[in-house]
């Protein structure tokens, strides 16, 4: 790769603009840039590798160049990354919910209850909303530690807890709903934690669904009265909640850095 | 100063820094690919637009001009830094 090449791609790789259209054209302009410093260099009876040293040491350090690329497009970047964390959280929530509501129905059946009875309920609703919360703190606390240098998930955390408090505040000021603003800031930081310091993936998979069994129980004997077949079914139904988050904590990165890329390519 | 080399007439990134080394007696000596961020962050403020065209030699080029709120904020850097450069050649000459 000549020195030309090399500086270019040293530039557009590291500039973080999300445009491919804006990259093709920024790659034009500086090998335009760079061709005309070549034929001037030329001119002055410079040979091909002295061309070379001369364009290297002209040019500057292309990390740096793509810092100041990087700072003009900030707010693009910024607005691509918003899209793509809106568009992540709400498709993996829909998914994760569908899947939670398959798993539920199968148990609402075993234990004799009405399927339909079940989907058309508040319960399902505010579950809705429980799993958009969760799924929407947990990729923000992922998105955020990439901001950080040290103590990132610290960091992270910090922040979001900042901005669900303003959220809480804003919507208990309109009496709207924020049970699930709490709800989504505990689970996603509690599952963010166990991804992050439970390296193995066997005692993750039985840490999280065992959490969530028992915190299922613990609303089902705080609920009074309810049978035992009620206790039971909340149990289960939790169960199949940490199960259905736990898969969510490999795929809602994957999906946020596939929409990501896709977006930058547009 | 890339507004003010701007207002005599639009000119391509490589020609922009030829100029400011001509005008300057090669005092100038800025690294040249730190130029094109600035260009485009004086194009995202709108004080300078571009259009890719065919230059003197046959080669296509991307053209910087100023745009009309270009050329005020020119008028205005110019007679800042004429004050400024006023003032302390004032306070050099009075020792």
């Amino acid at each position: 790769m000549g020195a030309t090449d090399e500086l270019i791609n040293g530039v557009v790789t590291c500039s973080r603009i999300p445009s491919v259209k804006r990259r093709q054209e920024i790659q034009r302009e500086l090998r335009a840039h760079m061709e005309d410093f070549a034929a001037t260099a030329r001119g002055a009876g410079h040979q091909e590798d002295e061309i070379e040293t001369l364009l290297r040491s002209h040019f500057g350090d292309p990390e740096e160049v793509a810092e100041e690329f990087a700072w003009v497009y900030r707010h693009e970047r910024r607005r691509l990354l918003l899209v793509s964390y809106a568009a992540s959280t709400v498709l993996v929530a829909g998914s994760l919910l569908l899947a939670i509501l398959a798993i539920q129905s199968g148990l609402a059946a075993g234990f004799g209850t009405s399927i339909l009875e079940m989907l058309a309920s508040r319960h399902t609703v505010i579950e809705g909303l429980d799993v958009l919360g969760c799924v929407a703190v947990y990729l923000a606390v992922t998105s955020l530690e990439t901001l950080f240098e040290g103590y990132r998930f610290q960091k992270a955390v910090l922040l979001v807890a900042g901005l669900t408090a303003a959220l809480i505040v804003g919507c208990a000021a309109m009496s709207l709903h924020t049970t699930f603003l709490f709800y989504g800031l505990i689970t996603g930081v509690f599952l963010r934690a166990v991804r992050l310091f439970v390296r193995k993936k066997i005692v993750r998979a039985s840490v999280v669904p065992i959490c969530f069994g028992c915190a299922g129980l613990a609303f089902g004997l705080l609920r009074s009265p309810i049978s035992a077949a009620g206790v039971e079914a909340t149990c289960a139904s939790w169960l199949a909640l940490g199960a259905g988050y736990l898969v969510m904590t490999d795929i809602a990165p994957r999906v946020e850095s596939t929409f990501l890329n896709a977006l930058q390519r547009i | 100063m890339l507004l003010h080399l701007l207002s005599r007439g639009e000119m391509y990134g490589y020609e922009i820094l030829q100029e400011a080394s001509r005008r300057s007696v090669n005092a100038f000596n800025l690294k040249e690919g730190t130029l094109y961020p600035a260009l485009h962050q004086l194009e995202k403020k709108s004080l300078i637009k571009s259009a890719w065209r065919t230059a003197e030699n046959g080669r296509e080029r991307k053209y910087y001009s100023l745009t009309a709120e270009g050329k005020k904020t020119a008028v205005a850097y110019e007679k800042q830094w004429q004050h400024l450069t006023g003032a302390m050649a004032a306070i050099l000459e009075s020792k």
